[in-house]
């Protein structure tokens, strides 16, 4: 088997590049501010940056170019009626302060949103102002932090299993808890490691569920009864809520606090690293404690509370990435609770379909039932004295974006795949018989990957040692 | 549908299981629950549906708006929205795959360039997820950067939402914002900046633009507060305004952010827009965020990847400089498409025009019975504060009826309660002249 996959080469100069020294003529600026010479910033006819950038999207690789089984990243196919909304100007063209009664049909979204999320998490209030996943979990630390602190019950750590998202430990450290990481067994989360570590000093315990290994965490209520016991609050990290939805909720499980993706689950494309959505769901002891605003209706309308009694405040500016909203709010109109649970039921067996395919040709640690994703080991590449990332690298010479690697650390030469439930059978059956192909080819040919790509092997050591982040700090 | 159904039964045999529940055995009866809401809709349904709640908007064609205070109406040439529309772009996920991603990868080096030459700062990431989050992220380097001192100066005259929002990324650190304040032209009181140095003083940040639309005359002032005292400056701003205004990289910014809102991306009820995130080159690896660097391939052919990663959290985890993961990359892109079509020349006379139009309006509303514009009488940009005759609400009331509106009322925000009768006033190059004319008899009307 080989790949037809070709992606576009072209040379394409830095536009910046063709920049030219300029004077400014009539600066109005006072004296003493006013820049001298332009920024140098080229000036070119309209069809050639257009051009330009046309040519640039030949050289990327997105969801509507092809499978992208990134695991932890949901990489479902964007439906392009939400774009269409979302660019009306009646959805576009609107300052975060006009006034509520101009804004009735957003804020009756917004709404509509909030209840929507409210349900499929099990909580009772929501807040949409959070901007992407990892700021929707320092919002629900915030919140427990300010929880405690007005409960005059100062908490100082905060409970992660091992085989968390990089960014929960981030969120943990940058609001200033210490970090209490218990290690897994069979590759969840172990009870008796957890009560051990829970205590009067817990805020909270963080996890996902399903975790990042794929594997549904059974004991989830059994955690809840732990941490509740010893005064703390759960955590709900919303990244795989793809493979629960119409089954059970977080709230189903006793979390407090969580937080949604909706350029995840909920379908809004991830736009090359954001924009997102991160909205956070409580329950209803926390309700107060939610960012303001917070969109209310009542037989008026809609409107913009300000006024919770215990709100932390902001995390942002305005109500949050409310184009974004949108396209999921749409998304889940359109998906319905029957679509939403078959979403998740289809990217549950796809995963596990993609699992069984694979299993022959890499190694599955822990149990085989995984929920919307799997981690394998590429340990086996190790025969041919390589490792995972060439398998990754080979996977796009065969049109696939690669797998998550190396991630969890706790497995080795991890590979973490998502195939969502968007794909079907055949480009399931397709990546699988890529893998296979692969494992035979000889060491060289993976080694040299990929070569069907713009550029070859990117050296990104050599990235890290130049640090040139701008044309300006070229040499 | 039937053929998908029997995909799936091919699928369920090869698993060697009767149906998809048999899946989710996992997970426990107890914790099972269903799903209460409509069944889906057919996507001509939706549209429709949809359509109908976004038009109890009050349509923006027939809102006359004065609107600013972070977000602020520019025209945004229809190439913007094609070129983020290419969907290898906006369906594509970080690129975390540089050989698969170059495209998006030039694009946000580009980004980083532009941003760059505005600012005066060679590093640059692709973006944090507004102005807001983007000082809050920079008060937290400032500290890495000076392993001295837990205090930070704010000037009063920045936007409510930042003190809001950085509240609450300092909750759990060791820092503490200390207050600065304005003086009679709304500008920073430097006297009182440096009365309150002292050895504990890590940074502080100077907003020129600021709240009030007011930019800072003697910027070089303030470096030589900062070099007295070893600290950070971040300096926030407009990056329409840098393409007249000297780059805070030359008067002694060490980081500076902004929003990138103004350049390319509509007002979207406030988001999302783009954070902008710049700083001096000796402090890259403790910047938070994505950032692209220029490199190889094994070919020797020029190419790019997300660079010193191991500042980010997907390495680093709890020692990473951030938390942030998912930003704002497709709006960074939009901004750098942006700023090419309207090229270097055109930002210039785009932010003159923005200039000219502001002052004029002032001038003019100036010379109605009982107002002052702009009320602090200093420079300022596309954005000024007009103080009127009686309280704003009346004024608001009038104007409404009308379908304008006429400004922010900064006294109706708590930090400005001692400005009483007081609007912000944005006017940018999107204003006619006629809708100038109405604006202003309309002012003198509702308070006649």
């Amino acid at each position: 088997m080989n790949s037809d996959y070709r992606q576009a080469r072209y040379e394409e100069e830095l536009l910046i590049k063709r920049s030219e020294e300029k004077d400014i003529e009539e600066n109005p600026l006072p004296e003493n501010i006013a820049r001298k010479e332009s920024a140098k910033i080229p000036d070119l006819p309209t069809h050639e940056v257009v051009r330009y950038f046309n040519r640039l999207s030949h050289m990327n690789y997105g969801v509507d170019t092809g499978f992208y089984p990134l695991g932890s990243c949901t990489m479902k196919y964007n439906p392009k009626f939400t774009e269409k909304l979302a660019a009306m100007p009646e959805a576009t063209e609107l300052h975060p302060y006009r006034p509520e009664e101009f804004s009735q049909g957003t804020l009756e979204i917004m709404w509509e949103l909030q209840q929507q999320l409210a349900e499929l998490g099990g909580m009772d209030s929501i807040s949409l102002q959070p901007a992407a996943g990892a700021q929707g979990e320092i919002t629900g630390l915030m919140i427990a932090h300010q929880y405690h602190k007005n409960n005059d019950d100062e908490r100082n750590e905060v409970i992660l299993p091992d085989t968390a998202h990089g960014t929960n430990p981030a969120s943990v450290s940058m609001m200033g808890y210490e970090l209490v990481e218990i290690p897994s067994e069979d590759g969840c989360v172990d009870l008796e490691a957890l009560e051990e570590a829970a205590g009067e000093n817990t805020a909270a315990f963080m996890i996902t569920n399903p975790n990042t290994l794929g594997l549904f965490e059974t004991e989830a209520s059994q955690m809840a009864e732990i941490i509740h016991e010893a005064g703390g609050l759960l955590y709900y990290d919303g990244a795989n809520l793809n493979a629960i939805m119409g089954k059970t909720t977080p709230g189903e499980m006793n979390f407090d606090i969580m937080h949604f993706n909706l350029h995840k689950t909920f379908s809004t494309p991830h736009g090359g690293g954001g924009p997102g959505s991160g909205p956070v769901g409580v329950t209803e002891k926390l309700a107060s404690y939610l960012p303001v605003p917070v969109v209310e209706k009542d037989e008026e309308g809609y409107s913009l509370n300000y006024d919770l009694e215990n709100s932390i405040g902001r995390v942002k500016g305005f109500y949050g990435n409310w184009l974004v909203m949108l396209k999921a709010y749409a998304y889940i109109l359109h998906e319905g609770s029957d679509g939403l649970e078959k979403a998740s039921e289809r990217a549950v067996l796809n995963s596990n379909y993609l699992r069984k395919k694979l299993e022959p040709h890499l190694n599955l640690p822990y149990k085989p039932l995984r929920k919307h994703e799997f981690v394998l080991s590429g340990k086996k590449m190790k025969d041919k004295d390589l490792k995972t990332k060439d398998l990754a690298k080979r996977l796009l010479d065969y049109g696939y974006h690669a797998p998550t690697i190396y991630f969890p650390q706790l497995v080795e030469e991890a590979l973490m795949i998502e195939p969502t439930e968007t794909e079907s059978k055949q480009t399931l059956d397709g990546l699988a018989e890529a893998v296979a192909s692969i494992m035979e080819e000889d060491k060289e040919t993976i080694e040299e990957a990929p070569k069907n790509t713009s550029v070859r092997r990117v050296d990104e050591t050599k990235a890290i040692r130049d640090s040139t982040l701008s044309y300006m700090m070229r040499d | 549908m039937v053929k998908r159904d029997e995909r799936e039964r091919e699928m369920l045999d090869f698993l060697g299981i009767n149906e998809i529940e048999e899946l989710f055995e996992d997970v426990p009866d107890q914790i099972r629950t269903d799903l209460e809401m409509p069944e889906g809709l057919s996507e001509r349904k939706v549209m429709s549906k949809v359509k109908k709640k976004l038009k109890k908007n009050k349509d923006p064609d027939k809102v006359t708006s004065f609107l600013g205070a972070g977000i602020y109406e520019h025209f945004i040439p229809a190439a913007v929205n094609e070129i983020i529309g290419q969907s290898e772009f906006y369906t594509s996920y970080t690129p975390y795959q540089a050989e698969i991603s170059q495209g998006l990868l030039q694009a946000l080096f580009e980004y980083q360039s532009l941003i760059a030459e505005l600012t005066g700062l060679g590093a640059v990431n692709t973006s944090m997820y507004d102005k807001p989050t983007a000082l809050a992220e920079a008060i937290l380097m400032s500290a890495r950067v000076k392993r001295k001192g837990n205090k930070f100066l704010i000037p009063e005259n920045t936007h409510w939402e930042n003190d809001a929002v950085i509240n609450n990324y300092l909750r759990g650190k060791d820092i503490e914002i200390e207050k600065v304040d304005f003086n009679e032209e709304g500008r920073i009181d430097k006297e009182d900046l440096k009365a309150k140095m002292d050895d504990d003083v890590l940074g502080f940040y100077v907003s020129t633009p600021n709240v009030f639309g007011v930019l800072e005359e003697d910027v070089d002032a303030f470096k030589d507060i900062k070099e007295d005292n070893d600290c950070v400056l971040v300096a926030g701003t407009n990056p329409l305004v840098l393409s007249l205004m000297r780059p805070p990289g030359e008067w002694g910014a060490d980081i500076v952010v902004g929003d990138s809102q103004p350049l390319g991306i509509p007002k979207g009820y406030g988001g999302p827009s783009v954070g902008i995130f710049a700083c001096n080159e000796k402090n890259i690896r403790k910047m938070p965020g994505r950032i692209i660097g220029e490199t190889e391939d094994s070919d020797g052919k020029r190419a790019y990847c997300m660079t010193l990663q191991t500042r980010e959290q997907h390495i680093r985890r709890e020692r990473a400089t951030s938390n942030i993961c998912t930003n704002q990359s497709l709006m960074a892109l939009a901004s750098a498409a942006y700023m090419f079509l309207q090229g270097g020349k055109g930002l210039e006379e785009l932010a003159k025009e923005n200039y000219k139009k502001a002052h004029e309006t002032a001038k003019r509303i100036n010379e109605l019975e009982g107002f002052e514009a702009p009320y602090f009488e200093s420079e300022s940009f596309n954005e000024f504060t007009v103080k009127t005759p009686e309280d704003s609400k009346s004024l608001l009331k009038g104007c409404k009826k009308k379908d304008i509106i006429p400004g922010v009322p900064l006294d109706k925000k708590d930090k400005f309660s001692s400005l009483p009768n007081t609007l912000l006033t944005a006017v940018t190059e999107t204003k006619t002249e006629e809708e100038l004319n109405e604006f202003v008899e309309t002012l003198e009307e509702v308070t006649e």
